[in-house]
């Protein structure tokens, strides 16, 4: 059977998505997703789980130093051995290696002193132009200097919006050709962790407008009282 | 000499059906494995998928009514004949129908998400069907014209 159709019943059997902000929850359960997903074969199994790990927030450790985490991340993405997924992982980190370089500026902190605080091939040119507003790269990263303006005025939610959008976009440009392979699959993963991270902040929101119009609802309610004249009764 | 002209004439006699088996052993796989899929993401609408699904086996049809028609005595004079039109044919219709089988599997993608489009998300495949036929067609014609 051809390498390119490899995984066509595995993709045929996870719904669409549809687009990253109009999804109300993930196309299908965490638990369904990954036992879909037991149809990959053992090596490529092993890379979506090794890109889990190093992406996944909730898989950090945050007591580790900026050093050990990536030297960390650099043991794992060497074990990724898909070219692409191991692209994928690489490009993600340096995004976040921009970001991370955006907020400790803010936090008013000197350049690095060497490259070892970040991931990727941008880590010297970041340190060299410390002081530029997009570290000279917004030609390679179109979006840096909006995600800069945003860190600056303290807009949480715009920028991460706009880093969900480069990634999806990111995504979209990649997967090009790619419709029932592996690279297929690592694609319809990463879509799905982005819109999982997404709905997670309106089930938030969702919890945190609750309670404030519960709270607003008790506010006029004499709870001992009620329960008072409920026992006298 | 005759010797070696007359085995290349068996195999394009056996090889027309045997190319086009294995185009549709691969493109009823592929487009089959599809089928499956979206049997387990949808409640309804199974038929159609397996409709789809079996589109690639008309090849192997083809390649055998091209192996009947090309059947004659296997000589010097008609070895050539035998081996060109029965590569070929078998080529063409192998190729069509691992190639129908993928648009098959997208087309099943597709219109799992998109019932609306189940017939024109066929049309590539139909399309890629026209050109089997094609070969099949002139690899009957042709085949009139060897002696025997």
């Amino acid at each position: 059977m051809p390498d390119s159709h490899r995984y066509a019943m595995l993709l045929n059997a996870l719904p669409y998505h549809g687009p990253l902000f109009g999804a109300k929850q993930t196309p299908l359960s965490r638990f369904r997703l990954h036992q879909r997903l037991v149809q990959l074969e053992p090596a490529d199994a092993s890379d979506i789980a090794i890109l889990g790990q190093l992406l996944d927030w909730t898989h950090q450790d945050t007591s580790r130093s900026d050093e050990q985490a990536m030297s960390e991340a650099k043991r794992q993405v060497a074990e990724i051995a898909n070219p692409f997924a191991h692209d994928l992982a690489v490009w993600r980190l340096e995004l976040r290696t921009l970001i991370a370089a955006l907020r400790r500026r803010r936090r008013g902190d000197l350049a690095p002193e060497n490259n070892r605080w970040g991931y990727g091939r941008w880590t010297d040119k970041i340190r060299r132009n410390w002081t530029e507003s997009a570290f000279g790269l917004q030609g390679v990263f179109p979006w840096l200097p909006e995600a800069a303006r945003m860190i600056a005025l303290g807009d949480a939610l715009g920028l991460e919006r706009l880093l969900l959008q480069t990634v999806w976009n990111h995504l979209e440009g990649i997967s090009g050709g790619h419709h029932f392979d592996f690279e297929a699959v690592v694609v319809y993963v990463t879509r799905w962790d982005l819109i999982a991270r997404w709905t997670s902040y309106q089930d938030e929101g969702g919890l945190e407008r609750f309670d404030t119009l519960v709270a607003h609802a008790m506010a006029d309610v004499d709870l001992g009282r009620m329960i008072e004249t409920e026992i006298a009764s | 000499m005759n010797e070696f002209v007359i085995a290349l004439g068996w195999a394009g006699l056996y090889g027309v059906m045997a190319l086009s088996a294995i185009g549709s052993i691969i493109g009823c796989a592929v487009a089959g494995q599809a089928a499956i899929g979206a049997m387990v993401d949808t409640e309804s609408g199974y038929g159609r998928y397996i409709g789809i699904s079996v589109m690639p086996s008309s090849q192997v049809i083809y390649g055998i009514v091209v192996m009947f028609t090309l059947q004659r005595p296997v000589t010097p004079e008609t070895g050539p004949a035998l081996f060109g039109i029965g590569l070929f044919a078998g080529l063409a219709l192998m190729m069509s129908a691992v190639r129908q089988g993928q648009a098959c599997a997208s087309a099943i993608h597709a219109s799992k998400t998109k019932p609306e489009i189940f017939g024109l998300s066929l049309a590539p495949a139909a399309i890629v069907e026209g050109f089997a036929v094609f070969a099949f067609v002139f690899a009957l014609v042709m085949a009139g014209g060897i002696p025997g």
